[in-house]
């Protein structure tokens, strides 16, 4: 039984079925790609996979269990943590604050109506080592609203890795980024696919079929392909389809 | 079939409630800005008509008794017609002011224009005073007349069947005039509206106008049934921003058939309660959201933060 | 330099119980009985100011750290006036009882309109807290046999501060503001204390973005509730107080015009942007109102006028200003210092 899930999946909004019959299922420990070209749904089935919407029909099982139409936080707190495409930060606290805010050491203690909520020097210290694996050290103190994009684009990462989750959803990470930070994200990765599971939605091509062990495309709001990218590099309906150029 | 005359009642309120929540909805829709000034701009065009029916012009009394001595339905007409033109520019004068809101999160807009009803209605009762004026009519729609085997007032028919031509009136130039086109685009699609080379800081304004005028015209035809003070101003905006929201915000209909409602639950209520008819339309919005949360009618627009 | 945000705090070591702002207000309000008189002032005004010091910050706990916006909340501070002047007039004649009734009828109400306004935001969350506390002043105005319908109830006594070895007699003006001022502060430390714990952290995370504080793992809907009960429970608090010194409870509290206000208030001093801008905030109301007052009966037009400027230019509110200031003064005299030194 894989990691985690998905069976049967529809999605409509009003007349507009957006998502037909999808099933997908991502093993433990490896990095798993959702591909596609823009309109083909594949934004709508990464929010339908993290809950941020619930299905009109099918099941989603995380670690065995049904994780459907649970609200965020609850699945959140399961182990299944994402980054967002558009970026999504608390843009008064720092970089540091941000990171420290997902842990779950300080989720635990939220409830505290008195005491520091950032002066845990163990939570400080994970903090910093997150910011460092995402390559932000030394800007830990500046205000997020304040940052670089590309340093921006790290610490909405950084934020979703705080929550050593079981499952990381990465949600078109190297939007607005350059070649350089394409490939400083490309690194990052091969470093996290050692701590948690990966599923990634691109729709740069080059970059998923670089990195991902397995890769399912959508088209249509439907799943038309599925493999190894050295499979799916042969597959004549990816060739065939408006994906661009599969070099 | 004593509730007859309740339901002309709520039927006459709800037209007058949607005259006012029209101009509100196109503050909202174009503007994505609360008006809570709405009411105040209301209140006002009701005291400029009564100093165009009957001014005080100190130093000028010969003036102002000849002036006097005109028909009082030529005055009236008058009032009409210009009242509504003076707030439309006090109405200007505040999209002017709130200019420097726009982009930011709709409370600004909000807070901006809450301040502003404060300081119109300190304004009113400075140059008005504070006490319960009346204002004066033409006989021809004063008194009592029989309708549909009742006895009813005239002057409720004659708002009615005003405000019922002026919904109308607006329905028309929304969908039939290019200027309406315009205006709805603007409502959906403020880029669009600049793409196409229309300047968006003048269509605000003209909007804006066109908003305040609606509410000073509701505000003459209204006062005679609900009262002509100072803090008539937040007594109606309050109604008009919930009557908004129950029909669900920016849609046409949603206004019309919200204000409908709310003018039917007050005059309904009143005749089983009177004490507690005002209090109907607050429970009504609650009871509404709690269910639908964007109201009737409504579709996501940017109110939602 | 940082621009002034609520967000900010100062050094990130444990928080303290008492800071050195903190230390100035107790200072300046202890000595107010001092001066108040020979200023041209009077007593009771000191106990406003006090008891609307209270309201402010309970007040800004939702509007500025929650990003919620209330325009209804004087229905909390009217419960907690009338659940005073009930326990009084019909229970017995105690000072905790009374204030421990308005805290508690305060907090109730915020919670049933909590449970209807807590998983909005933004112009539905406000209308929807209108809509509440004109519903609270209809009941208030109406419901004759325990409110006292539109004159409210009178004649509420002010019982004495019996602490069972020692009771201070609060008749007097000057020593009922005393007792109020020992409310305020230890409402100060202790609000001081929640906005910094983990739970005022998370609520401001939830108002930066509640989107990301939910995949985050936070109950973001159980966070806005408790909130906007805090803020009751303060509104209460100071309702309670209010009927004490006013010896009666009426329904305009609850009206949108004296809800308005401690928007307004809180504004006005930068309570966007810090803890202490509604102390700030309501100070400057009610030195404009006597203050100006006492030159024009349009104050309040001129008031009004200030708020729509501030609005217009610096939402961030008077405290946002001194912040700027001393931001300024202080690259100044760095510069200065600078330049001097390497003249030398």
């Amino acid at each position: 039984m894989a990691l985690f899930e998905a069976v049967h999946i529809h999605k409509r909004f009003g007349q507009q079925v957006v998502l037909e019959d999808i099933s997908l299922d991502f093993e433990e420990g490896r990095v798993s790609g959702i591909m596609g070209p823009n309109g083909a749904g594949k934004t709508t089935c990464f929010n339908v996979l993290t809950g941020r919407y619930k299905p009109d029909r099918g099941e989603i099982r995380f670690a065995g269990k049904r994780i459907d139409g649970l609200p965020p936080q609850r699945i959140a707190r399961a182990g299944l943590a994402r980054s967002f495409q558009l970026i999504n930060l608390f843009d008064e606290f720092t970089a540091l604050e941000n990171i420290m805010l997902a842990l779950p050491g300080v989720r635990a203690r939220r409830r505290r109506l008195l005491g520091s909520a950032f002066g845990d020097k163990a939570a400080t210290r994970r903090a910093h080592e997150i910011l460092a694996l995402v390559g932000l050290e030394g800007r830990e103190r500046e205000v997020a609203g304040n940052l670089s994009y590309g340093d921006r684009r790290a610490t909405e990462i950084g934020v979703a890795l705080a929550a050593e989750p079981r499952i990381l959803f990465l949600d078109e990470p190297t939007s607005g980024l350059g070649s350089d930070g394409t490939a400083r994200l490309a690194r990052l990765i091969g470093d996290l696919r050692k701590l948690c599971t990966i599923v990634i939605i691109e729709h740069d091509m080059r970059f998923l079929l670089g990195l991902a062990d397995r890769i399912s495309v959508i088209q249509w709001g439907q799943v038309i392909a599925e493999g190894s990218p050295a499979e799916l590099r042969r597959n004549k309906w990816v060739r065939r389809s408006d994906l661009g150029e599969i070099g | 079939m004593t509730l007859l005359p309740h339901i002309l009642n709520g039927l006459t309120l709800g037209l007058l409630f949607a005259l006012i929540a029209l101009g509100f909805m196109l503050i909202v829709s174009v503007m994505e800005v609360i008006n809570l000034a709405h009411g105040s701009l209301f209140a006002l065009g009701a005291y400029f008509a009564l100093w165009l029916i009957a001014p005080e012009l100190a130093g000028f009394t010969e003036v102002a008794d000849a002036y006097a001595g005109l028909p009082i339905a030529l005055r009236y007409g008058l009032a009409l017609v210009i009242a509504p033109l003076g707030v439309a520019a006090v109405g200007m004068g505040l999209e002017a002011c709130l200019r420097r809101t726009y982009g930011k999160a709709p409370l600004y807009g909000l807070l901006l224009t809450f301040g502003a009803a404060l300081v119109l209605e300190e304004v009113i009762r400075t140059v008005w005073g504070p006490t319960e004026q009346h204002l004066p009519l033409p006989d021809a729609i004063n008194g009592a007349t029989l309708f549909a085997g009742i006895i009813y007032s005239k002057y409720k028919l004659y708002a009615a069947g005003f405000a019922l031509v002026a919904v109308f009136c607006v329905w028309l130039f929304l969908e039939k005039t290019p200027y309406g086109a315009i205006v709805k685009a603007g409502a959906h699609d403020s880029e669009m509206v600049r793409a196409l080379g229309i300047d968006l800081g003048r269509l605000r304004m003209l909007v804006f106008g066109l908003g305040a005028a609606l509410a000073g015209l509701a505000g003459i035809v209204m006062v005679p049934i609900w009262g002509l003070r100072p803090h008539v101003g937040i007594d109606i905006v309050i109604p008009a921003f919930l009557i908004i929201v129950l029909g669900g915000v920016g849609s046409f209909w949603g206004a019309v058939v919200a204000s409908i409602l709310v003018g039917l639950a007050v005059g309904l209520t009143g005749a089983y309660a009177t004490e507690w008819s005002l209090i109907s339309m607050y429970l009504l919005l609650i009871l509404v959201l709690t269910f639908r949360a964007r109201g009737l009618f409504g579709r996501k627009s940017i109110l939602e933060n | 330099m940082t621009t002034a945000s609520l967000a900010v705090v100062a050094p990130r070591r444990a928080v303290q119980w008492i800071t050195p702002p903190m230390l100035v207000l107790f200072a300046v309000m202890a000595s107010l009985p001092l001066w108040i008189t020979p200023v041209g002032l009077y007593d009771y005004l000191a106990v406003e100011v006090a008891i609307w010091m209270i309201y402010a910050l309970g007040f800004n706990l939702l509007f500025g750290y929650g990003g919620l916006h209330s325009f209804g909340h004087g229905a909390y501070f009217g419960v907690g006036a009338y659940a005073f002047g009930l326990v009084q007039l019909g229970l017995a004649e105690s000072l905790w009882l009374g204030l421990l009734a308005a805290l508690v009828a305060g907090a109730v109400a915020g919670a049933l309109v909590a449970l209807f306004v807590s998983h909005r935001r933004g112009i539905y969350f406000a209308l929807m807290t209108i809509a509440f506390g004109q519903v609270f002043w209809f009941v208030a105005i109406k419901w004759h046999g325990v409110t006292g319908g539109e004159d409210g109830l009178l004649n509420i006594p002010r019982p004495a501060a019996d602490f069972g070895f020692i009771s201070f007699d609060l008749a007097n003006n000057r020593s009922f503001y005393l007792f109020v001022l020992a409310v305020l502060v230890l409402v100060v430390v202790l609000m001081w204390r929640l906005v910094n714990s983990p739970f005022g952290r998370v609520l401001q995370a939830i108002r930066q973005n509640e989107l990301r504080a939910r995949f985050v793992g936070y109950e973001v809907w159980r966070f806005k509730w408790a909130a906007f009960v805090g803020s009751a429970l303060l509104a209460g608090l100071a309702g309670g107080l209010f009927a004490m010194a006013q010896e009666s409870a009426y329904p305009d509290v609850m009206s949108v015009h004296q809800s308005g206000l401690i928007v307004m208030m809180t504004l006005v001093g930068g309570g966007l942007v810090s803890f202490w801008g509604p102390v700030i905030g309501v100070a400057v109301y009610f030195v404009a109102r006597d203050l100006l007052g006492a030159f024009t009966e349009t104050w309040l037009l001129w008031y009004g006028l200030m708020f729509v400027v501030i609005v217009m230019f610096r939402p961030e509110g008077l405290a946002g200003v001194f912040h700027d200031l001393r931001g300024q003064f202080a690259a100044a005299t760095r510069h200065r210092g600078v330049s001097r030194s390497a003249a030398e």
